[in-house]
């Protein structure tokens, strides 16, 4: 039986969703059901990852070392995994702290077309003899075949793997074989998967992910994070287990961590709303969504508009600033919510 | 501590050149230009040649060119600091005029780390295509030229089929020139041609050698290969991890053997032939994981990789060497249990010389070096 | 050689380098005695040729054997040579302008210190972000008396980003973060820097967030145009894009810059902005040069 190896960012991801207000009982509540069911690498942090806690895309209500020290805590047979990006994170300032707490897995993530700025970080991290996956981040906005040189790049620097990520939700199944199929056969380490909800294919997406030959998927418990959220991670594994890949979960007690999600992490379970499937047709970063609504409301410009404009203008993970001028720029065109 | 270093390394020219000392006689009184002369290679053939000079009074000048020939001082200060030995900062893409003196060139400029090859792949290409164009220029107008060496790669004639246990000089294989990851290869492939070309247009007395692997000192552990990675992750107390199922095979040589070997072609390579330079030995990654962890008291453990169940890529890169081994009666002095011992006693040392350990990634190589 | 123009030399030949050579060669106050590099064949060496400027390739080697023929020197090799050069140039008691993030002299952003900087012999440019950021900063920590955090996010186009600044993240971010906070007297501050690869290529665009006490937005609003007149100045692409506005309990302030397109295309302000601001001050230090020069002409 084929292995899937599990990587669960409830407590990053999801802190998208919550505007990154994760607190520490939520923190110890979920990893420690997490770590119960056996989910091999358990990712916790700011929603945008290590270092990223700004006024750009939100400030969080503990700092990164507070958030690692209650999930190291709380994690014994679980991996403590964190999600970094070169640009926000330095290696003086972020990532040394992070080894020193004990971070054991490390995905270092850049935008699809821009691995080269993770050289560094990666060779670091390898350098401290901890795990490092590279992750390509909005991979819809590159071709399978620069997808994989910048794949090849970050396998040059040391990452063990490579995730690829659709965090804008923008993909169909067709788009997801072809693409890790063609990875898949261009790389020598394992490639992985990470997907969201916008427009109700995630699920579908990380099956056809599986079967091109991925062997990484993430997954958010009741598909807590960003936007529509991801997949749902407690669905993927009954449907893997049920098509003969194997887990290594427990599928009781990830139903039970899920249980814990739902009522100690979550106001709202995730679904898609509108605001969700046009950032998804858009192909813009998941995570802008509640930015978005707000600083339209703001302006009384249409969210919808907004982001159709942000993709029009193709911004990456990050750019959150932006916002303000396209919605000014619809406010001053006259471009108001009708 | 800078002595035990060099201690490490004078032990090693003495054990390797043991009775070849008569074999490299050609080299007293000259003069010798090294491109790329504080690498990995440079440092090594300075090392063996300062030994011939304090040792059996061979009286060979050294003239060592790189554009970051000042980092000598501290990567060897024993070494930056000799009278017969001179740097020569100058980026081998410029145009240089050699002194009339040189009698011997060894082209080692351009930058294995194939990290750097994926940033820049531009500028990869342009270093070894430029550069070469360049020395061989300035060679053709050279009065008293006796042998050029080109220190080209292994790596030129694509990947080595698995079924094929070692791959010799006159096998070509493949490389897809429109990807970017072939960057390296095709330039070093490129640059043999450009050889050819001078040697017969210009009538100059070229040889070509082909390195393979090796793990030795003044190899930084954080090169991205195997062996690098399982030395490293050893001396962190393990566990040592392998990326894939462990069935990939490598061979690895010792560096004072690539420096003899190297010295020979030079002096006595056949003009117009190519050598394989490298360990015929072929191993996998987990039996080198395995003896690599044998020489740790903790003995740490062995982790294969994933996605051992969706058919791993396996490859191959062992050179066939018996045209060096039958033509210039060159053998291994060094093999690779002990190049393993060698290489992390070495590294120990350093490490406590320079504090756990040094990062070296804050001083990333660049193509300007 | 014009006895009116200060003489100044080059180091480094790469894009950042030949930008700053096509500006010099325009400078009423400057002019390029030296450039040098270390590839004679590399596309900046051999633009200089094409314009008659005296080049050499044994790098700092070139201006240390001819101390007469420069009076200050532009480094834009990287921070590990900048180090390495100022080690031999310090004796020489010369101008040095240092374009890397070596941050070894004394920080410039000349809107706001130009005067006060020209006293040191090691003059370091920061980063293309804190240029851009740093005068914004520095208002606000003018208008206000309790400045919490102040945070810079510039996103550059991918094409104007090479091998150099890719490897040198960290040390954008952290040099960055210095600038912020000596020049606002703010307590904590982030840079961020986003690479974005859209065709055709974004202009080099910069917000600057701010936490301060009591914030005064009136008061910046009133005051942001002289800001941006004093670096159009010597930044004639610096534009204002979103005024000071108060959003999410945050000061939003942003700007953007399109090159000159002297070298590379107008879209790489990001290099731009870090040169005119070099050319500034070096030709701050040429007009006192020459005011003393002619000052002592007169004596004689």
């Amino acid at each position: 039986m084929p292995n899937i190896l599990i990587s669960d960012p409830t407590l990053r991801d999801g802190n998208h969703a919550v505007r990154h207000q994760l607190n520490k009982s939520q923190i110890a509540g979920y990893a420690k059901a997490a770590d119960a069911a056996g989910i091999p690498i358990v990712e916790v942090g700011h929603g945008n990852g290590l270092g990223a806690s700004s006024l750009q895309v939100g400030e969080g209500l503990l700092d990164d070392r507070t958030i690692l020290k209650v999930a190291r805590e709380n994690l014994t047979h679980s991996k403590l995994g964190l999600h970094v990006m070169p640009g926000f994170a330095t290696i003086n300032k972020d990532i040394k702290a992070a080894i020193e707490i004990g971070v054991d897995v490390f995905r270092v993530a850049s935008h699809c077309t821009e691995a080269d700025i993770t050289q560094r970080h990666i060779g670091y991290i390898r350098e401290k003899g901890r795990e490092v996956y590279g992750v390509l981040m909005m991979s819809h906005m590159a071709s399978k075949e620069i997808l994989a040189e910048e794949a090849m790049k970050m396998e040059s620097y040391g990452a063990e793997g490579i995730v690829i990520m659709d965090s804008a939700g923008a993909y169909l199944p067709g788009d997801v074989t072809e693409r890790i199929a063609h990875l898949v056969s261009a790389l020598t380490i394992p490639i992985g998967f990470h997907a969201h909800n916008n427009l109700g294919m995630a699920i579908a997406n990380s099956i056809a992910a599986a079967r091109a030959g991925t062997s990484i998927l993430d997954g958010t418990a009741r598909g807590f994070g960003a936007g529509a959220g991801n997949t749902q991670l407690e669905v993927l594994v009954a449907v893997l287990e049920k098509m003969g890949f194997s887990t290594g979960i427990d599928l009781y007690k990830i139903l039970d961590a899920a249980e814990v999600a739902e009522k100690e992490l979550m106001k709202t379970i995730p679904s898609i709303k509108s605001i969700s499937v046009v950032s998804g047709l858009a192909g813009v970063f998941s995570g802008f969504a509640k930015h978005v609504e707000r600083i339209a409301g703001e302006y009384g410009v249409d969210p919808r508009d907004v982001f159709f404009e942000l993709g029009r203008r193709k911004v990456v993970a990050g750019q959150e600033d932006l916002i303000i001028e396209v919605a000014m720029e619809l406010a001053a065109s006259g471009k108001r919510r009708s | 501590m800078k002595e035990a270093r060099v201690d490490r390394v004078l032990e090693d020219c003495r054990q390797v050149l043991g009775d070849a000392v008569d074999a490299l006689g050609g080299l007293r009184g000259e003069s010798v230009l090294i491109t790329g002369g504080t690498g990995f290679i440079g440092s090594w053939l300075a090392e063996l040649v300062t030994f011939l000079n304090d040792h059996h009074d061979f009286r060979t000048r050294l003239m060592l060119l790189s554009s970051r020939a000042h980092l000598l001082i501290d990567k060897a200060p024993h070494l930056a600091t000799r009278k017969d030995i001179t740097l020569i900062a100058r980026d081998v893409r410029s145009a240089i005029e050699i002194p009339s003196e040189v009698g011997w060139i060894i082209h080692a400029a351009g930058n294995p780390d194939n990290r750097l090859h994926a940033s820049d792949p531009a500028g990869t290409i342009d270093v070894i295509v430029s550069g070469t164009t360049s020395i061989l220029e300035a060679s053709s107008r050279l009065p008293n030229l006796k042998k050029f060496l080109n220190i080209s790669s292994g790596l030129v004639n694509g990947p080595q089929p698995f079924d094929l246990d070692s791959i010799q000089e006159s096998w070509y294989g493949g490389i897809d020139c429109s990807s970017v990851s072939s960057a390296y290869a095709e330039a070093k492939r490129i640059g043999e041609t450009l050889c050819a070309a001078y040697r017969s247009q210009y009538r100059l007395p070229i040889v070509n050698a082909r390195p393979f692997a090796f793990i030795g000192p003044y190899q930084s552990l954080d090169r991205p290969w195997a062996i690098n990675n399982f030395i490293r992750d050893g001396l962190l107390g393990g566990p040592i991890r392998i990326l894939g199922d462990g069935e990939t095979v490598r061979s690895y040589m010792y560096p004072s053997d690539m420096a003899l070997w190297l010295l020979r072609i030079l002096l006595h390579g056949k003009v117009g032939l190519t050598y394989n330079v490298g360990s015929p030995q072929g191993v996998t990654l987990r039996q080198l994981a395995e003896k690599i962890a044998s020489y740790f008291p903790t003995n740490p453990r062995i982790i294969l990789g994933l996605a051992l169940d969706r058919g791993v890529r396996r490859s191959k890169f062992v050179p066939d060497v018996n045209l060096p081994q039958k033509e210039l009666g060159l053998d291994l002095k060094v093999n690779l249990e002990e190049a393993i011992r060698r290489t992390i006693l070495w590294n120990k040392e350093q490490s406590k010389k320079r504090g756990v350990y040094q990062t070296i990634v804050n001083d990333a190589s660049t193509n300007e070096e | 050689m014009n006895a009116n123009k200060l003489k100044v030399a080059i180091i480094g030949s790469g894009n950042i380098g030949t930008d700053l050579l096509i500006k010099t060669l325009r400078s009423t106050f400057l002019e390029c005695a030296l450039f040098i590099g270390r590839n004679l064949g590399s596309p900046g060496m051999t633009k200089a040729g094409s314009l008659g400027v005296r080049t050499s390739d044994l790098g700092i080697e070139a201006i240390l054997r001819d101390p007469g023929c420069w009076d200050l020197v532009f480094d834009a090799t990287s921070a590990r040579d900048h180090r390495y050069h100022w080690s031999l140039l310090e004796n020489l008691k010369k101008i040095v302008i240092d374009m890397t993030p070596a941050r070894v002299g004394e920080m410039c952003i000349p809107a706001i210190n130009l005067d006060t900087c020209r006293q040191s012999k090691n003059v370091n440019m920061v980063t293309c972000g804190g240029q851009a950021s740093i005068p914004l900063a520095h208002l606000i920590g003018k208008v206000h008396e309790e400045v919490e955090y102040i945070e810079v996010v510039s996103s550059i186009a991918s094409r104007s980003a090479g091998p150099a600044t890719r490897i040198s993240i960290d040390e954008y971010v952290e040099t960055t973060e210095e600038g912020i906070k000596l020049f606002s007297g703010c307590a904590r501050s982030k840079a961020i820097l986003i690479l974005n690869p859209a065709q055709p290529c974004i202009n080099m665009q910069t917000t600057v967030f701010a936490k301060v006490k009591d914030p005064d937005v009136d008061k910046l609003r009133s005051l942001i145009g002289e800001t941006v007149k004093r670096i159009q100045i010597y930044v004639p692409g610096y534009q204002l894009l979103v005024p000071p506005t108060l959003e999410n309990n945050r000061i939003v302030i942003m700007v953007k810059v399109e090159g000159l397109g002297d070298y590379l295309p107008r879209y790489a302000g990001n290099l731009d902005i870090i040169n005119c601001a070099a050319i500034a001050i070096a030709e701050q230090y040429a007009k006192e040069h020459l005011t003393q020069l002619h000052a002592e002409t007169r004596l004689k």
